[in-house]
């Protein structure tokens, strides 16, 4: 199994630290080395900054993958945004020689080079692929299957298609075998592939826009009645945990790393729930 | 440096008249002349060995451009003639005719390619294309002071001819050629003739009855004294040359003779049901079953993988009790092979349509109520499973209200194939006609790109679907959602309203496009056919010889081409039959003069060359050491492999002497050797490529100089020894992919032989990346384009000192010549 | 924009920007809709990515990058996925919206999130709400990341000075 380094990003530390300590645990549950890659900054952002500056955005993104390079890690991600924007600048960065050597030359005034070898991982990829759903079916101790689940897979997990090659985004699987083998169901509902609405810079600058995508998704999730939602990334778990106050039935939201906290056994009080806008009462 | 003198080194000594030659540069309008200069290149024509006359013209291939030609032979005496121009693949034919008129030999012409190889590919490069169109010129001249006259052989062509594939182009190729006295074999793989257009309802524009119109020409060709229809037939090999081909076909047992009266009792019968391709598994059919009523031949078939027999050992004897015909179903039979001896090929194997399953987003496979046009022809065919009343699978009602999607995996870039499949506009156009005129209620919406309705009597129908209340709606569907009671909900963009659809269907039916068959890539090898980009079979000129391919003597007709409906299939059909009786009314064919010319006192009798002909066209005779060998003629295509492989000089090869392509690597190489490609192409494959590179203006680097030979088992390793030691920067070795030679398998032997000079070039120090290797088909223009860029960089990058060491390497060693 | 009926603004060169910069696929887009069709926003506002796709193919530089609808894209690359064609869609509103940008049209609550990564390399500010939780979970109380020690900051800020996004956000910022 490859040695990883955990990407913390940012709204896992600064909004959701219960994401953080529980990915820590269930990895340390399933034997896995995993460290936290230090010293990093913002992926960045693939909506915001990608969009406001391409250059700064590969920059950074460089020295994130830099410190990988240097601390012999591939880079574990556990949100979709970090998981995308890495991807895709790591990805430009090996097809585009230009473009290499052009983020070098700034990473030379901080003292880095980059080579182009940083391999970027998703939590949830790395789970299936590397530690196998037989490894953590032996690890679950207790059966969730009071839980219906509206599995959220979010954008850039999956998407491009050609780039990540994880499953196939129209019917994915992987995430709902992940969440079923924990004993819970996975509760099929109507758009399930449509984003949580906060992406692309949307929720920071047009909230209304964003809260009416969810809104529609929390239409489409109450109308076949789960109980909670089971998601891969700390930005769309806030667009749901926050989104929901004109929502009439509120549905909890969970981190797939939280599920298994439970699932597991782990002690619950490292899922920090409290920072959760929607009470979780599992 | 003379090159002349360079020449003669090689070989053997000329004893003929002094070379005058006559050198013409056309303009083509302003296709070359519009980035290459061409009086520039006249006027440095004029000043090379042997050049008495160098003019440029508008249009060399026209009456008056001919006739200057033919005056100029006259008046000054030429004896060798070189046109700059197009392609020799396009315009050869043409001056070799000229010159035969005006009493010169046609294989005393030699053409420089400085349109298709030049002008059309350095089109914002005028400086290097004026440089390369000289050199071009430069080594045809070189090559021209060399020809020899050549006379051709006939070789009688056998009156009979083999139609592949018995769709409606099969069968009407057949029976044009049955008609006009030839004795034909029309091959189907199926138990019935009669292909998809058997399967369709109506047919557009008129809405006639598709098998209404199509049995009677089943019937008919069924009982023509000269065609005997071969089913359940495929073709093993083919062997032979245009004239006379050996075709080997395996025909699998029916197990049913003819005795039988298609009464259908053993159907009945008989307790195996499986899925009816033919209704494409809407309906079931029995082990031992016809097709379809109309099926020619009538007689019943035993599907013996699915029948609970296996061979003549009997588990179940239903069918034959049932029988009332005396031995009329035999499980005796056996699988047969038959050689059929023909003068011509027609390939009209058809295509299939595009498989929709990946397209995840549409739900088709998964949906009971999503299915595709061929799908829906069956269901609304009488002699369909539902007999031709429309309802929907899931729950077998009429449906009220029904979509047609467009271009289904069709014009994409992804999941499906990139082309315009031609037909399903006016298909889906036909459909929702069909519909309308037998439930005039049904609401009927079709989603589509643009509506494609360019043919004859098309637009009217477009008109009349409009006029019946048929919804054309301009925007492809994002996606299709299943809906309780299996509907089928689809979400889009209306473009021409900017507005956002949401709509639910009782029934959605998805508009594919046509492909080529799986099994295309067995028959173009088995013929010997191109393939363009798409996939289908290429004809050998897109426009003037649409039906023809690079294989002399085999035809193409319908789908196995390209998309196309019923009437271009059986136009193309008549031409393909046409084209056939041509060469078969004439009863022989002349022949390249391009085979062996053998030099018995060279050969030692080693035997190489018999090892590597593909057409066991060389035998040994006599008994060592007086071995030696023997060339038949009729068997060789001139491919050159042998005389690429003979040490000794005992084979020169007629028009592609060593001494020729000899004079042309030193004629490509005369001036700044360091920054060039030199590239050998084969005519058939990558010559044809670099071509459609031309003509598709596909740019590319101008410092390629290209020589010709047949195939590219002719590069013997010597011209790539020369190449180095003229200080070529870099050499290319170029021909048909390795299971697509046209000379069967003669570029494995190119292989070999490249192989064989890397381990050497590697032995020696040298480096190895300055000798490419690389196949591409006539169609991958685009490949050899990026090659030469490729290469390119190569030469750039390659060291000065690489070069010296290379060129002092490979100098010949000082060998005694025979006086 | 130009009002209703008035002939539109064309800028050819807008259009070769766009492609310069990498979004060549443009070309290709022949107006089929399937990235509208199966756009989230689309859905729920008047963005139409077939329509932006056309504008930028003609050159319609003002119709496109000082509009609302560009930042309407919340970059789930659905219409990436579908697109028969192979634009990539995503990537081409990317590089729109570093243009517009690039001219000044830069919403404030998006300045704030920039300010915000100028000032501490992160997307998001630390509270205190935040650090006292990330005790009681035990977890290093400020994330092991830049905000840990300044002189990583400062490798962040040179970075981010290299590349001159402090000027192109200070201004939007201070103007």
């Amino acid at each position: 199994m490859a040695k990883v380094g955990l990407f913390l990003g940012c709204i896992t530390p600064l909004r959701y630290p219960g994401i953080e300590s529980s990915t820590i645990d269930v990895l340390e549950a399933l034997g896995v080395e995993a460290k936290i890659l230090q010293g990093t900054s913002c992926c960045p952002a693939p909506g915001v900054f990608r969009s406001f500056d391409q250059e700064v955005w590969r920059a950074l993104g460089a020295r994130n993958l830099a410190l990988a390079e240097e601390q012999g890690v591939e880079i574990l991600n556990i949100c979709n945004g970090c998981f995308g924007s890495l991807s895709e600048s790591s990805h430009q960065l090996r097809e585009d020689p230009k473009k290499l050597e052009k983020v070098n030359n700034i990473l030379s005034q901080i003292g880095k080079k980059y080579n182009g070898t940083a391999k970027v991982r998703h939590f949830a990829e790395f789970l299936y692929r590397d530690v196998g759903l037989e490894n953590i079916a032996k690890r679950v101790k207790n059966k969730q299957d009071h839980l219906k689940v509206a599995v959220h897979y979010g954008c850039h997990f999956l998407k491009p298609r050609m780039l990540k090659e994880i499953d196939d985004p129209e019917r994915p699987k992987i995430l709902d075998e992940l969440v079923e083998v924990t004993g819970a169901k996975s509760i099929p509902y109507k758009d399930k592939q449509m984003c949580c609405g906060a992406g692309g810079g949307v929720r920071a600058r047009t909230k209304d826009v964003a809260q009416k995508m969810t809104i529609q998704k929390m239409e489409n999730i109450n109308e076949v009645g789960a109980n909670v939602i089971v998601d891969v990334c700390p930005f769309c778990h806030l667009q749901f945990d926050q989104g929901q106050e004109e929502v009439e039935t509120k549905v909890p939201v969970l981190h797939l790393s939280q599920l298994y906290v439970l699932a597991f056994g782990l002690p619950k009080e490292r899922m920090g729930v409290e920072a959760h806008a929607i009470p979780v009462n599992f | 440096m003379d090159v002349a003198e360079e020449g003669s080194e090689t070989g053997v000594e000329r004893e003929e008249e002094e070379p005058r030659i006559g050198v013409y540069v056309c303009h083509c309008g302003l296709n070359i002349a519009g980035s290459v200069d061409v009086e520039a290149v006249s006027a440095y024509a004029a000043g090379l060995p042997g050049v008495v006359l160098s003019k440029d013209y508008r249009y060399s291939c026209s009456d008056p451009g001919q006739e200057m030609m033919k005056e100029d032979i006259q008046k000054h005496a030429l004896n060798r003639l070189v046109v700059a121009s197009c392609s020799p693949r396009l315009h050869e034919p043409t001056f070799r005719a000229m010159a035969e008129e005006a009493g010169m030999n046609r294989y005393l012409v030699e053409m420089a390619n400085i349109r298709e190889h030049c002008s059309w590919v350095h089109l914002y490069d005028k400086e290097g294309g004026t440089e390369k169109a000289k050199e071009l010129v430069r080594m045809a001249v070189a090559k021209a002071r060399l020809l020899e006259a050549q006379v051709e052989k006939k070789v009688p062509v056998l009156r009979k001819t083999a139609v592949i594939g018995a769709g409606v182009a099969g069968i009407q190729a057949a029976l044009d050629l049955a008609d006009s006295g030839y004795k034909v074999h029309l091959i189907e793989k199926d138990v019935s003739i009669g292909g998809r257009m058997a399967q369709i309802d109506k047919t557009f524009p008129t809405m006639d009855c598709s098998i209404c119109i199509l049995a009677p020409k089943m019937s008919e060709v069924g009982r023509h004294p000269n065609v005997e229809v071969l089913t359940c037939a495929e073709v093993k090999s083919v062997s032979g040359y245009v004239g006379n081909f050996v075709i080997t076909i395996k025909k699998k047992a029916r197990f049913v003779n003819k005795n039988c009266t298609a009464c259908g009792d053993c159907s009945t019968a008989c307790p195996v049901a499986v899925p009816n391709e033919f209704d494409l598994g809407l309906a079931s059919r029995k082990a031992i079953y016809t097709p379809f009523a109309q099926a020619v031949p009538s007689t019943y078939a035993v599907d013996i993988v699915t029948c609970l027999n296996d061979g003549p050992v009997l588990a179940c004897e239903k069918c034959i009790e049932a029988c009332d015909v005396e031995d009329c179903i035999d499980f005796n039979a056996r699988d047969e092979t038959i050689d059929l001896e023909v003068g011509t090929i027609i390939v009209a194997t058809g295509a299939s349509t595009f498989d929709p399953k990946v397209l995840e987003e549409y739900g088709y496979g998964k949906y009971p109520n999503v299915l595709t046009t061929l799908e829906f022809e069956r269901l609304i065919n009488a002699g369909g499973p539902s007999g031709g009343h429309l309802i929907r699978p899931s729950d077998l009602e009429p449906p009220k209200n029904v979509a047609f999607i467009q271009c289904i995996g069709s014009r994409t870039e992804k999941d499906g194939n990139p082309y315009c499949s031609n037909i399903c506009c006016m298909e889906t156009i036909k459909d929702a006609l069909l519909i309308k005129e037998h439930w005039p209620d049904t609401e009927i919406d079709v989603y589509y790109m643009d509506i494609r309705a360019f043919g004859k009597g098309f637009e009217d129908l477009y008109k009349r679907a409009r006029s019946l209340g048929v919804r054309f709606i301009r925007g492809i569907p994002a996606e299709a959602l299943h809906l309780e009671g299996d509907d089928v909900r689809l979400i889009g963009e209306n473009t021409l309203l900017s507005e956002i659809y949401d709509e639910e269907y009782d029934m959605v039916i998805l508009s594919v496009g046509i492909e080529p068959r799986e099994d295309s890539e067995v028959v173009q090898r088995l013929f010997n056919l191109s393939k363009t980009a798409d996939g289908f079979f290429m004809e050998s000129h897109p426009k003037l010889l649409p039906v023809d391919t690079p294989t002399k003597g085999v035809f193409l007709a319908g789908c196995a081409e390209s998309p196309k409906d019923i009437k271009d299939s059986v136009t193309q059909a008549c031409a393909a039959a046409s084209r056939a009786n041509i060469l078969m009314a004439k009863g022989e064919v002349t022949v390249e003069a391009i085979t062996p010319m053998y030099v018995e006192d060279n050969c030692n009798g080693c035997g190489l060359c018999v090892k590597v002909c593909p057409y066991n066209a060389i035998e040994l005779i006599g008994k060592k050491p007086n071995q030696k060998i023997k060339i038949i003629e009729a068997a060789c295509t001139g491919c050159g492999t042998c005389g690429a492989e003979c040490k000794f000089e005992g084979l020169i090869m007629r028009h592609f002497t060593d001494e020729q392509i000899v004079a042309q690597i030193d004629g490509a190489l005369d001036e700044n050797p360091e920054g060039k490609i030199l590239a050998f192409c084969c005519n058939w494959c990558s010559y044809a490529g670099a071509d459609f590179a031309g003509v598709s203006r596909m740019q590319y680097p101008s410092n390629v100089r290209i020589i010709k030979t047949m195939c590219s088992g002719r590069v013997s390793e010597n011209f790539v020894r020369r190449g180095f030691e003229k200080r070529a920067g870099a050499v290319l070795v170029s021909g048909c992919h390795l299971q697509d030679c046209h000379y069967i398998n003669a570029n494995y032997q190119t292989k070999k032989r490249v192989e064989k000079l890397w381990k050497e070039m590697e032995k020696l120090g040298l480096d190895t990346n300055r000798l490419q290797l690389d196949w591409f088909t006539a169609a991958e223009g685009q490949k050899f384009a990026d090659k030469i860029g490729e290469m390119k960089e190569i030469v750039e990058k390659v060291d000065p000192k690489e070069i010296d060491k290379a060129a002092e390497t490979f100098k010949p060693k000082k060998k005694k010549r025979k006086q | 924009m130009s009002e209703e009926g008035e002939p539109k603004l064309v800028n050819p060169e807008f259009t070769k920007e766009v492609i310069k910069r990498g979004a060549d696929t443009i070309t290709l887009c022949f107006q089929c809709a399937t990235c509208t069709g199966g756009c989230p926003s689309g859905r729920i506002t008047a963005f139409r990515t077939r329509k932006l796709m056309r504008r930028v193919q003609l050159g319609f530089k003002e119709d496109v990058l000082p509009s609302d609808e560009l930042w309407l894209c919340t970059t789930c690359m659905t219409c990436d996925e579908r697109c028969p064609r192979g634009v990539k869609i995503t990537d081409i509103i990317m590089t729109l919206r570093n243009m517009a940008v690039e001219e000044g049209h830069m919403a404030e609550a998006h300045k704030r999130t920039a300010g915000m990564l100028i000032k501490t390399g992160h997307a998001i500010p630390m509270g205190d709400k935040f650090r006292e939780l990330r005790k009681t979970l035990k977890l290093d109380e400020v994330p092991p990341t830049v905000l840990c020690d300044p002189k990583l900051y400062e490798d962040v800020v040179k970075i981010m000075k290299a590349t001159e996004f402090d000027k192109l956000i200070g201004e939007r910022i201070d103007g």
